[in-house]
């Protein structure tokens, strides 16, 4: 372990997270719960309804650079423009899963309520629906394709970047890859931003676990799990370490000390108690494995940059959190 | 024929890779050679199946007949299902004459005298295994011939191999069956459970080599040391640790080739103990833990773990008892005793 004894470590790429969850702070709240979710002052809340389509589904992360000229009041336009770009698409023979003749309509809204400030832009939600040619005019659109742009809490991003220029770093995709691409390439050619796959590192997954693991749950809430790989053996394996969700957060309510914050030691030493339990039993040392997914009753994140969130009262959380990651890969 | 019969004869031929039908068909032995070479078994799968149908067809085979092909693409394809073991238990020690037939008869009989509905077929092999293939029904409908259980009874030995369908509910009818045909008392569900049937019967029938118990260390000239090399300035780093390494791991997980496992569960029911100084838990209760481990080869990936330096040598016996113990899933709480890292697991 590198910390300096009884020195509070921050994280070296991430010198925000250490301050622990700006909700906490900023409002003067000395929470132990940090990730208490406050409502933003002159927002309207993230109501569970209007989120519930955001939960349990899974989420591919890219982190997005400011887009040029981007404009709210547009959005209809930029749906017909980006309709068109797709039905070209498809008469080049691309885009389109094989076999499958598809009618694509393409909606873009706004979600004005996943926000974290008064600073950040509201969420931007592109939906590709399509409706089998074969089937009547009136009949029911499926939706086939799902993608979303958002800014929670991402104020020092926005504070640094031109006029023209509007910051949405972080863009979660559900639905098929070929659509993705589509979609992504028609934003980089119009609004000349770049997108990159998000990945999510142990280290940054060890937090999640720590962070997730403290957070008061309404029902049952369902077990910590963490997933290691060890892939370079003859044979690979894989190992699944679940604790019991009451265990894991006294545990974790033993060593999170400092108010309304956390920090690195913090997340070290929850962890270290973690594995020595494991090598007391298997004399395995699991801080030597990769560890690839976390899984808790608030979310759960996979290190390929993969996110399900499973509580809607967290969700504006966790994606702050998700927010400075994509901003650190930007810069 | 009926049309179910001839539904499920189709289903059937096309779960089989194409190159292996004629041999199949052949073992099968249903359709007469001559008819088997009226089949062009080099057309697309579709075809080949709507032929094979089409000539049962012509003799009307019925679903007796039809269950006997699933069977045997069960038997060369065991690993596409997940086999539980079973062990009997016998009162006296008498080791008493099987009799094939009467085990039989006595197994349809108690199955047939809860279930009007069921198929049943047996097979036998060389290795003195019977196959037996059950499908299930109702009292009002047919049985459901797409979810079959299966059981592999050594007849010698008291241990069943069962891979049972969805349909659980009919386990127990089937253990009474079991018990009842073959003359024991009583049968029990062993913790342990893997796609590998071979595997498994490995396990229990302790065809693998096993650990010594006791621990010399061996000469180091038996075994096949790679050559030195010849450059002197090439000095290999910690080759004593190395070495102690590998015949600790070589000890506790024997020298053959380890039984296919693909996964390995202990529910952890012990207490969580950490170093005072670092001021955390210290609950009076079990923290409770579920770990699973799996690879497609389970043991010898454990077996690559202390080499590659991921774990200790020798490395937990909770996980080289395995084979010994002939279980894969363990609860594991703490012993009442004071050696702090001792475990016991009932």
């Amino acid at each position: 372990m590198e910390s300096v004894e009884g020195v509070a470590r921050t994280l070296l790429s991430f010198g925000r997270l250490s301050r622990g969850l700006p909700f906490g702070r900023a409002h003067g709240l000395s929470s132990r719960d940090p990730l208490l979710p406050l409502a933003p002052r002159s927002q309207e809340n993230a109501d569970p309804q209007r989120t519930a389509f955001l939960l349990r589904k899974q989420w591919t992360l890219y982190s997005v650079t400011p887009l040029y000229r981007f404009s709210n009041a547009h959005l209809r336009d930029y749906a017909r423009l980006l309709s068109a770009f797709i039905a070209a698409e498809k008469q080049k023979g691309l885009a389109v899963e094989v076999g499958v003749e598809l009618d694509i309509k393409v909606a873009v809204s706004s979600l004005p309520y996943l926000k974290g400030s008064d600073q950040d832009q509201a969420a931007i939600l592109v939906q590709l629906s399509s409706r089998s040619p074969a089937s009547p005019k009136n009949s029911e659109e499926k939706l086939i394709w799902s993608g979303w742009f958002c800014c929670v809490s991402g104020d020092d991003i926005s504070k640094n970047v031109p006029e023209d220029f509007t910051c949405l770093p972080l863009f979660l995709v559900n639905g098929a890859e070929c659509y993705t691409s589509i979609v992504g390439s028609w934003f980089q050619k119009t609004f000349d931003c770049s997108f990159r796959r998000l990945a999510i590192s142990p280290l940054i997954l060890s937090w999640m676990a720590a962070m997730w693991t403290g957070c008061k749950v309404d029902k049952t809430a369902s077990a910590i799990e963490l997933v290691f790989s060890v892939p370079c053996l003859p044979q690979p394996l894989d190992i699944s370490y679940a604790i019991h969700p009451e265990d894991a957060k006294a545990l974790w309510d033993t060593v999170q000390k400092t108010p309304g914050e956390i920090i690195q030691e913090e997340v070290d030493v929850f962890m270290d108690c973690l594995y020595s339990h494991f090598h007391r039993h298997f004399r395995i040392h699991l801080s030597a494995t990769k560890l690839v997914k976390v899984s808790t009753a608030i979310a759960s994140a996979h290190c390929d940059g993969i996110i399900k969130f499973l509580q809607s009262q967290y969700l504006t959380g966790v994606l702050m959190l998700l927010t400075e990651l994509a901003i650190s890969q930007i810069e | 024929m009926d049309e179910t019969v001839a539904e499920y004869i189709r289903r059937t031929v096309l779960k089989i890779p194409r190159d292996e039908i004629k041999t199949m068909l052949q073992k099968w032995g249903l359709l007469s050679e001559t008819q088997l070479q009226t089949i062009n078994f080099r057309q697309i799968k579709e075809n080949i199946s709507q032929d094979v149908v089409q000539l049962c067809e012509e003799i009307s085979a019925d679903i007796k007949q039809a269950a006997v092909l699933d069977i045997i693409y069960n038997h060369v394809y065991p690993n596409k299902r997940v086999w539980s073991v079973y062990q009997m238990k016998k009162t006296g020690e008498e080791t008493e004459f099987f009799d094939l037939t009467d085990f039989k008869k006595k197994f349809k009989r108690r199955l047939r005298s809860a279930l009007k509905n069921v198929t049943i077929n047996f097979r036998e092999y060389e290795d003195n295994a019977i196959w037996i293939r059950i499908a299930w029904g109702t009292p009002y409908t047919k049985p459901n011939q797409y979810k079959p259980s299966y059981v592999v009874y050594h007849s010698q030995t008291p241990y069943v191999f069962i891979s049972a369908s969805v349909l659980k509910s009919n386990l127990p009818l089937l253990c009474q069956a079991l018990v009842l045909a073959s003359n024991y008392h009583d049968i029990r569900e062993m913790e342990l459970r893997s796609h590998s049937l071979n595997s498994l019967k490995d396990i229990v029938f302790k065809r693998y080599s096993q650990n010594f118990q006791t621990h010399y260390p061996r000469p180091l000239q038996e075994r096949n040391v790679a050559p030195e090399s010849a450059d002197l300035r090439i000095i290999e780093e910690n080759k004593n640790e190395k070495e102690r390494i590998e015949r600790v791991n070589r000890e506790v997980f024997g020298d053959g080739p380890q039984p296919k496992l693909e996964f390995a569960q202990y529910k952890l029911e012990t207490m969580f103990k950490s170093d005072p100084q670092m001021d955390v838990l210290d609950k009076k209760e079990p923290f409770r833990c579920l770990v699973k481990f799996s690879s497609p080869h389970l043991l010898e990936s454990l077996k690559s773990l202390a080499p590659a330096g991921m774990a200790d040598a020798p490395i937990s016996p909770l996980l080289t008892c395995i084979p010994q113990k002939a279980r894969n899933y363990f609860k594991i709480r703490e012993r009442k005793h004071f050696f702090p890292g001792s475990f016991v697991s009932p």
